[in-house]
Parts: C-alpha cells; structure tokens; sequence
C-alpha cells in the first residue's frame, strides 16, 4: 500500500511536468492555432541553464528564475520564427518549430555537450502515510498546482489574459477592437516557453536532461495536450496526471521498459477516437 | 525536348559515376541516392495528400528489419528485397487505416509516436537483437552472382531510384493522380466532387511507405547491420527538409533536395573535420544547416527549389 | 471626419474597390448603400485599418470604431468582458459608460456573448464601439437578421449619440428605408464603383434607386 502511494505521488509530479509542458501548448495553440513542436526544447533549454547556473555556485532561486526566464525568451524567438512572418499557414509554422527544435540542438551542444546533466534540487524525503516521497517531487505538484492557479487568475482576469483569450475565440474581431494579434502570438509564446522553461528546472534534478530529451517531453505534452483537444487547459491537466502516474505505476509495477509505449499508443487511440467523433458531428450539421 | 536531353543526360551521368568515385565518395552517393528514394515518397505524401509524416524513418527502419531478417535467415537477398517494400507497405496500410483519420498536426505527431514506439519495440526484442540490432547480414547477390563492392550498391540504389520515380511520374499523370492533386489543397472540395479521398490517401501513404521500405531494404545490404540507432526521429526530419528544399510534389524537387542537403552536410562536415576543430563540430553544423535550411525554405521559398527555377526559366523564355 | 481618396483594395488579383472617394464631415451622418458583394465590407475593412489599400488614402480625424457586419463578438467571454475589450485602444476598461446609455447590456454583464439573440449581440457589439471613445463610427449592416423593432432601437440610440454628441457615423446599409430615414446623405455602392450619390430626398426620388433599393417609389 505504502509503494503504490509512493509510485502515486511520484506519478502526480512526473504528470505535473508534463501538465506545465502541455499547457504550454495549449496557450500557443490556442491563441495561434500553431502547435509548437519545439515546447519540449524550452524545458531543455531551462534545465541545461539551471544545471549550469547552479554549477557556478549561483543561488537556488536565482539560478531557477535566470533559467526559465532564459526559456522564455526562447521562447519568443521560436515565435518570431513561426508566426512572425505574415502568411504562414499553422502547418508551416509547425514545421518551422520544427526547425528550431533541431537549430537548438545545434546551440545546445555546443554550449553544454552531448551528456545528460542534473542538477541538485530539493534534498530529503518526507514520510506521508507511510509513504515515502522526495521532497523534490511534492515541490514540483506544489509549483504546478501554484501556476496552474495562476494561469487561470491571468486568463480569467487580468485584461491582457482576456485580450490572449479574445484573440483564440475571434482573432478578426480581436483586430477589430484594436488588438495587435501577431504581438499577442508572441506573447503566448514567451508564456509558452515560460512554462516549459518552469517544467525545466523542476524536473531536472528528477532525471538528467540532455539536449535530445525534448522528444520525449513534447510527446508526453502533446499526448496530454490532446486530451484537452489542444484548447481546454483543465482537461488538459487531468490527462498529464492521468498519464504521469500511469507510466510511473507501469515503471513501478515491473513494466517500465513499455511505459512509452503507452502513453503514445494512448495519445493515438484518444485522437483517433476524437477525430471520428469529429466528422460524425460535422456529418449530421451537413 | 529540353527535358529529354537532361534526363539523358542525367541518365548518363549517373551511370558514370560509380566508376568514377572512390569507396568513400561512393558511400555518399548511395545514402544520397537511398535519401531521395525516400524523399521522392515524403514529397508525394505532403504535396498530393497534403500530410505531414515525421515518422517515415520507421518504414525505412520496417524495410531494412525485414531485408535483414529475411537474409539472416537463409532467405535469397532478391527476394528479401522485394519482401521490404510489400512489409513496409502492409504496415502503412495497417497503421494508416485508424491513423489516416487524422490530418494536420494530430497526423505529424502520431507519425511520430508510431517510429518512437517501433524503435522502442526493436529495442526491446530479442528476435530483432534488441538495442544492439542485427549484423553479419549478407551480402546482396542474385543466384551465384554477388554484389562485391560498393559500386554495385551505387547501381543498385540508383537502379531502385529511377523505378521508384517512374512508379510515382505514373501516379501523378494518372486520372486519380490528377484528382490527388485537389485533394492537396482542399479535402473537403475534393470529397464533394466524389474523389474517394480516405482510400487514396492511404494509397499514397502506402507507396510512400513502399519506396522507404525499398531504401531501407538496400540499406541494410549495403552496411552489413541494422539497429535502431539507425533510424532516428532526426532522419524523418530530414525528409521532410529534403522534401521542403526541393518542392513538395515534384519528383526531380525530391532527388534535387536530397542532394542539396547530403552535399551539404558532407561539404561542410569536411569542413567540420579540419584539424584544430572542436570534436562537437561535424554533428552541430549538420543539425544547424538541416533547421536553418527548413526554416528558410518554409518561409522565404514554400514552393521549393525546383519549381522556383523552373517559373523563373519560363519567365525569361516568355520575356525572350 | 472620414476622408477616403482614390481607394482601391484588391485581394489577390481581384480588385474590391476601385477609386472610390467619399467624405464624410465632422458630426455628419452619411449612409452607403448597395448590394451583397459590392464592396462594402471591404470598404469598412479599409476604413477600420484591417486591409491594406492597394492605393488611394484613408483619412480619419481622430478615433474610428467599426462595428462589423455580423456582430463579431467574443462568443466565449462574458458581455462585461466583451465590452472591456472594447476600450483596447481608448485604455477604458469600465462599461459604466456604455450601461448608462444601454442599461439592457448592464442586466446582460455576466451572461456570454455567445449565447444572445442577434438583437443582443448587436447592442455588445456597439456598445463595445462605444468604449473605444470613438469619433466616428461606422456601422456595417445595423439592421441584419433583427426585428425592425430592435433595429428602430438601435438606430434611436445611433442618432442620438450623432445629435447629442457630434459622432460622425458611416452607415453600411442594405435597408436603404432605414438608411434614409437616418441620414441626410448617401453613397450608392455597386461592384466596388460609386455609382452615385446625394442627398437623400434626392435619391430616394431617383428611379433607379428607388427600384433597386426600396423595391418601388416611396409614396
């Protein structure tokens, strides 16, 4: 019982990693109607600079904001890429993220080699019911739980949260009322790569990242994107949770060398099933 | 008239050229050849079905797995080969039947997981030599005869090419062909004038399928071994960019941005591999040429090299 | 005051508007007329700065606001938010204003935009003009898809915002009766030419007008 609570808390901060990751998507997505193939790059990017920042003796905090705010930036600049040019169509922009997903591979190398690096985080356990956790795993569900209550303030209300949300419910009325909808897509992709920049620097100390371990993260987003249909954050959240203590009970359970598997067999069947209840729908309107 | 001379004159060349390189020239000349054969198929799925496959590595890797077990177990090489394509054209038909439902992003992403899960599968099994892979396969060979060197692989990649270009130059101007290309840029248009869109798209996706299977079929002759470090998520992304350089549904786009791309990276990895260079230097030019060729062509040429070229030819015999 | 010189808008190949040139003065209301596909969206378009003239000059004194053929909300936020927006470019963020001059849209604050009647749809999306503190305004298709009582209404409060405040107002019409009854002035709009234009008495006396517009002399 004690193990199957521990693989459930550790399931809960893997899957809150991938819910920063995903929401992340779904902001972009949402307010640009791109996907962005390079959301698992910003994670990278966050936890090769916190591996470093920290390896300089640079303060826990510090290092941690100098990082994410370095994926942010990163960010933008895969935004200025991908929608920056009038005219490109959301397929091409997805293909250009692409690009820049590979182009950091290219920077990343050569600034931080081709090894995994870690980083030290939170120290120490703590027993719950019996159980015992990594104090580094209750931060990452704490620091989630924070942001993702954040997010819902941002979007719901502030008036630049509602303005991103105009621009993803009517982009020609957003322009109509003033709104500069190209600025708000670079915007979301700052927040975007804030928020993978955040899943970064937590998830870092778990397991070592190395430049190529985007793949895996933006699969795992991606895969919990899709639950949420790429728009709704809260589904979105339920389905990172869901996938997270799936693959960790799977690892913890003797079937860890399939959990891939898994999740990605998982993410097609939920968008094929999406797909064709899709064209039921848009059948019975025509 | 013009472009009967240059196929010709194509047609010589790449006959010649076999004879004329040496063993180490040869073996980018195989890889570019088997690249475009793949690309050729990558340029049709994008430019007729107007889809996006970031996991066409995993047919490659279905083609060259099938090659390999087939002629580790005692199976004739000949027919290994023909075997390749047909598995890798079944497995697309099976996988394409639920996946073909998607489109857009949703496609690009389950391309992708379908090569992740393969490679992790081949990873794991046993009869596939897990991570390790196979080796010792043999050498290629019909009846007695045997392909010794690396010039025989040239003409057998090149030999696979022009068929592979044929078949698709055959598709294209065929009726459904001709209705494939509506199909590229409305799907919803093409439905409603009766072309029976899901079953053409997953012909198209099948014989993409097929040439990268018959890719990855002479490549696991040609080197002897295969594993799954052999067919990264980074080769599909490398089609995709050929494919993008060249110009998406054109056949001779698709062997124009292989070369490009190969030449390229060759180019520069010599560069790359100058003493007083740091060790890094090979792998971090070619990722950065690979994304910022991608991002350039996608934004500043999205019809490609080719037929970017040949618009600007007609333009000056119009203006002559 | 709106001032259009020699506009041409084209998409693509095809041109949309082809050298039109019209004024409206400062505190005027004007009204242009014409069928679908004449043009006139595109004019608005031009006007509110959403398309790029080809050629020509589109001058305005002061602030414009458009309130778009079809309403064009923001279906999924409330009507308070809706309007909050709607001061995007004025820094105006509450709808006090707005609900003194349409109460009705205050009841409606909390609901969604996207589940109203078109007649409630429509006072979002000109009280969501009103809070951009605009100086002129120009309206496409006002009458829409509504009862002509929720028309009569709208229209109330158009030519009272016009008189009591000196709003200079582009009235985008098919309704040329409504058109009439509202301005003193108009445009006729045909296949992106002005075909003509006057004073209203003037027009709605012309035959051709009166047999393409009102469907016969007004008596």
């Amino acid at each position: 019982m004690s193990a199957f609570l521990t693989y459930l808390l550790n399931g809960l901060a893997v899957g809150c990693a991938i819910a920063l990751i995903a929401s992340g998507l779904v902001v972009i997505h949402r307010v640009t109607g791109v996907v962005n193939f390079a959301q698992g790059t910003f994670a990278v990017v966050a936890g090769l600079c916190v591996s470093s920042l920290l390896g300089l003796g640079i303060p826990h905090g510090v290092s941690e904001l100098a990082a994410v705010t370095v994926a942010a930036f990163a960010g933008l600049l895969a935004g200025v890429a991908a929608i920056g040019r009038r005219g490109t169509t959301p397929l091409s922009s997805l293909i250009v993220t692409l690009g820049v997903g590979v182009l950091a591979y290219a920077v990343e190398i050569v600034l931080w080699g081709d090894q995994p690096r870690s980083a030290p985080g939170l120290a120490g356990s703590v027993t719950l019911a019996g159980a015992r956790v990594q104090t580094q795993h209750l931060l990452v569900i704490g620091v989630t739980a924070a942001t993702f209550v954040l997010l819902a303030l941002f979007f719901g209300r502030t008036y630049l949260g509602k303005a991103l949300t105009a621009c993803a419910s009517n982009p020609y009325a957003a322009r109509v009322v003033g709104i500069d909808v190209r600025r708000m897509g670079l915007l979301a992709f700052a927040l975007g790569g804030l928020l993978g920049g955040l899943a970064g620097v937590l998830v870092t100390p778990l397991r070592p990242i190395s430049f190529d371990t985007d793949v895996t993260l933006i699969v795992n987003g991606f895969a919990a994107a899709v639950f949420g249909a790429l728009t709704r954050p809260v589904v979105t959240l339920a389905g990172a949770l869901l996938l997270g203590v799936a693959e960790t009970m799977a690892a913890g359970y003797g079937y860890g060398s399939h959990q891939l598997e898994v999740a990605l067999g998982l993410m097609i069947v939920v968008m094929i099933v999406q797909a064709s209840r899709r064209s039921t729908l848009s059948q019975e309107v025509t | 008239m013009i472009g009967r001379i240059a196929v010709a004159v194509v047609a010589v060349v790449t006959l010649a050229l076999p004879a004329l390189l040496d063993d180490s020239a040869l073996a980018v000349y195989i890889l570019l050849g088997l690249a475009a054969m793949v690309t050729v198929g990558v340029s049709l799925l994008m430019g007729y079905a107007g889809q996006v496959s970031l996991g066409q590595g995993a047919f490659y890797g279905i083609g060259a797995y099938t090659a390999a077990l087939l002629a580790l177990g005692g199976v004739p090489p000949l027919a290994g080969l023909v075997a390749a394509p047909v598995v890798a054209a079944v497995s697309a038909l099976v996988i394409g039947t639920p996946l073909l439902r998607l489109r857009g992003h949703h496609l690009a992403f389950a391309t992708l997981a379908v090569q992740l899960i393969l490679l992790s599968v081949a990873g794991q099994l046993e009869f596939t030599g897990g991570d390790i892979g196979l080796q010792g396969i043999p050498q290629f060979g019909v009846g007695s005869w045997e392909a010794g060197g690396a010039a025989a692989y040239a003409y057998l990649t090149w030999g696979g090419l022009a068929l592979v270009m044929l078949v698709t130059r055959n598709v294209i101007t065929s009726r459904p062909g001709r209705a494939l290309r509506a199909l590229a840029t409305s799907e919803t248009a093409a439905a409603s004038s009766g072309i029976p869109v899901g079953r053409y798209k997953l012909v198209v996706f099948a014989l993409s399928a097929a040439f990268a299977g018959l890719a990855g079929g002479i490549y696991c002759f040609y080197t002897g071994y295969v594993a799954p470090g052999s067919f990264p998520v980074l080769i599909s992304i490398q089609y995709i960019v050929m494919a993008v350089v060249g110009g998406l549904g054109t056949i001779w786009g698709a062997v124009v941005g292989a070369a490009a791309i190969t030449l390229l990276v060759q180019g520069l990895d010599g560069l790359a591999t100058l003493p007083g260079m740091p060790s890094y230097a090979p792998t971090v030019l070619s990722y950065a040429v690979y994304a910022l060729v991608l991002i350039g062509m996608v934004l500043f040429m999205p019809q490609g090299l080719v037929p970017a070229l040949t618009r600007r030819r007609r333009r000056l015999n119009t203006r002559a | 005051m709106i001032d259009v010189q020699d506009l041409v808008v084209s998409y693509g190949t095809a041109t949309a508007l082809e050298h039109v040139t019209l004024t409206v003065a400062e505190g005027e209301m004007v009204a242009l007329l014409g069928p679908n596909g004449a043009g006139k969206s595109t004019l608005a378009g031009a006007l509110a700065g959403l398309l790029e003239p080809a050629s020509g000059t589109v001058r305005v004194r002061g602030r414009l606001a458009l309130i778009p053929e079809g309403r064009q909300l923001f279906p999924d936020l409330s009507v308070a938010d809706n309007l909050a927006l709607g001061g995007w470019r004025s820094g105006r963020r509450d709808p006090a204003l707005v609900y003194d001059l349409l109460p009705r849209l205050a009841e409606l604050a909390g609901r969604k935009a996207g589940v109203l009647s078109g007649g409630e749809q429509q006072m979002v999306a000109f009280g969501r003009a009103m809070m951009s503190e605009p100086d002129a305004l120009v309206v496409d298709e006002l009458s829409l898809g509504l009862a002509p009582n929720v028309t009569a209404d709208l229209a109330a409060h158009l030519a009272e915002l016009n008189r009591s405040r000196g709003l200079t107002v582009l009235l985008i019409e098919q309704n040329a009766r409504l058109a009439f009854d509202l301005c003193d002035r108009a445009y006729v709009l045909e296949s992106g030419r002005l075909v003509t234009e006057g004073p209203c008495a003037e027009l709605a006396g012309d035959p051709r007008v009166a047999s393409a517009y009102l469907g016969g002399a007004i008596s």
